[in-house]
């Protein structure tokens, strides 16, 4: 465990710095820059807003600095939101992602491990057939459709909910669970299929043989190598819904990372976004290493 | 999988047949009837908040998010069976190489590159799909290699190789036609995917641009309106789901069926 641990974070270390160094270029291959707003700045301004940010260097030196400031954990300035750096807008908008992500995340793992067992345990039966049906339409459906739809129905009409802005708990119900729909729909049908599986297996047979209650085998012996393929479908999940999160932070304006970062491109804001660009990286990175580790947890054989 | 064969058909139909059925241009305003409901002023669906016509822009909205998923399917499908038979196909270290590129690109946060990519090259719809494309060829080559690399061993392809047919030939000949199937099912997988990529930058403001528009415009439009009217949001959003869900369908079963 301890040397697929080592192995891990020293393949992320390369991943991480072509991440950034592919993202710097391309940031600055963008027509356009921070200071090309709707109003002309004066020359001179320019010119000392450029030296100011050290954007007047050669591109290579700008990387140097850039890369020796990240490794002290200073991410520099935001170039539009002037007077806040970008650790500062981090700060402020990572915990609401996050929040927002990882209840997603549990909602979904809930519901489709639930919906999975219950559809196994009855496998055939019509609740069986509709439970799989309802899991498939929930993998298509689209935040940014769900997010709307759900905030014209519980929050316009009915007025049970809020449908923006971010406060207390009643906020996050609305986002969080539009997040959630498509994650739970897919853990679903991954949970049931892995399930099948399990249940054909000659040790299944064996304890059922045995006379084993048909739920405890299914709890016992079916559900943990069952869960194997929805361990590693999470990994790459947890990182959608971080991307996903950028509509729903959009529709519900909520003041989490995704709409610094749209709002960032849009502007030219270069380490701000670089800054986020990072910071996801870096996120997905850690959700894949855990679900790697998660997977060898449920599985002995996986483990090297 | 039939019907949901039979529903995508009727929508491509419709996207494609019913502008030229629809007494209305998707972009022409009738100044007598904003916002109007469904039914009332001659408009079948109502109109928007500037009083263009739902059903024809719904109609154009689906052609050019389909137009768009499908060409940049159509990208990846041909970036992702290149680089997955060639590493296949050669094996060794340029396959330990080229599938170590593959594995870092996975790393990348995915939508974050698209959108980088929208803003680096402007918003010309030729890139959109360009830049969709180009980053969602990695599965496909996955799925490529692993199929070639079992199609190598098997005794028709080391027949030719023993007869001296050159590598290009059994590539083109044994191989590719032997991987069109399972290419086919995920080309199907990756146009929803594509579809979902295109509405979310659309929804976004960094895909497809006024005045042209598509179903994530669409649905933006809708949410931005919706508490005056519903139809707007409910409309493209529902085509859309159907859409996604049809080639879903399809591209599941398709998959389980060759796999």
């Amino acid at each position: 465990m301890g040397a697929l641990l080592l192995r891990r974070l020293l393949t992320a270390i390369p991943t991480l710095a072509i991440v950034i160094i592919l993202s710097f270029l391309l940031m600055r291959v963008a027509p356009g820059g921070p200071f090309d707003g709707e109003r002309a700045l004066d020359p001179a301004t320019r010119a000392a807003l450029m030296q100011a940010y050290g954007l007047d260097r050669p591109l290579s030196e700008q990387i140097g600095r850039y890369l020796w400031r990240l490794a002290q954990g200073d991410f520099g300035p935001s170039l539009v939101y002037r007077d806040f750096t970008v650790t500062d807008l981090v700060r402020q908008g990572l915990p609401v992602s996050l929040t927002l992500g990882g209840l997603a995340l549990l909602l979904a793992a809930v519901l489709g491990i639930g919906a999975g067992l219950y559809a196994a345990a009855r496998a055939g039966s019509l609740a069986d057939r509709a439970l799989m049906t309802t899991a498939t339409v929930l993998t298509v459906l689209p935040t940014f459709v769900t997010g709307p739809a759900l905030a014209l129905l519980f929050g316009l009409r009915a007025g049970w909910l809020p449908v923006s802005g971010w406060g207390g708990p009643a906020h996050l119900v609305l986002p969080v669970v539009a997040l959630a729909l498509p994650v739970a729909g897919a853990v679903g049908k991954l949970t049931r299929a892995g399930l099948a599986t399990a249940l054909s297996q000659d040790h299944v047979r064996t304890a059922r043989a045995m006379g084993l209650a048909p739920v405890r085998v299914l709890l016992t012996h079916a559900l943990r190598p069952a869960l194997v393929p929805v361990a590693s479908y999470l990994g790459p999940a947890a990182a959608g819904l971080l991307t996903g999160a950028v509509v729903i932070e959009t529709v519900f304006a909520l003041p989490g990372l995704g709409r610094y970062f749209v709002q960032g491109a849009l502007n030219r804001d270069y380490p701000l976004v670089l800054g986020v660009v990072i910071l996801y990286a870096g996120l997905i990175i850690l959700f894949n290493l855990i679900a790697d580790l998660l997977y060898g947890w449920l599985d002995p054989r996986t483990r090297g | 999988m039939k019907a949901a064969l039979i529903l995508l058909g009727l929508i491509v139909a419709a996207a494609l047949l019913g502008p030229l059925v629809v007494p209305f241009a998707y972009d022409s305003i009738d100044w007598d009837a904003i916002r109007a409901g469904p039914l009332t002023h001659g408009h079948l669906l109502g109109t928007d908040f500037v009083g263009r016509d739902l059903l024809a822009r719904a109609m154009v909205g689906t052609r050019i998010t389909l137009a768009v998923a499908l060409a940049a399917a159509l990208v990846a499908l041909v970036i992702g069976v290149a680089w997955g038979a060639v590493a296949g196909w050669i094996g060794g270290r340029v396959d330990e190489a080229m599938m170590r590129v593959v594995d870092a690109a996975y790393a990348l946060p995915f939508m974050f590159v698209v959108i980088l990519l929208m803003v680096v090259f402007g918003r010309s719809i030729l890139l959109v799909f360009l830049g969709i494309g180009a980053v969602e060829w990695l599965t496909m080559a996955r799925i490529v290699r692993g199929q070639v690399m079992g199609l190598k061993q098997r005794p028709f392809v080391l027949a030719a190789e023993a007869a001296g047919a050159p590598p290009a030939t059994i590539v083109a000949r044994h191989i590719l036609p032997n991987l069109a199937g399972i290419a086919l099912a995920y080309l199907l997988l990756t146009v929803p995917q594509v579809v979902m990529i295109e509405s979310f930058l659309s929804f976004l403001g960094l895909g497809v641009q006024e005045p042209l528009t598509s179903l994530g415009i669409l649905v933006k439009d809708g949410a931005d309106d919706m508490d005056v009217a519903v139809a707007p949001l409910l409309v493209p959003g529902g085509i859309l789901i159907a859409i996604l869900l049809c080639l879903t369908i399809a591209g599941e079963r398709l998959r389980d069926r060759l796999a």
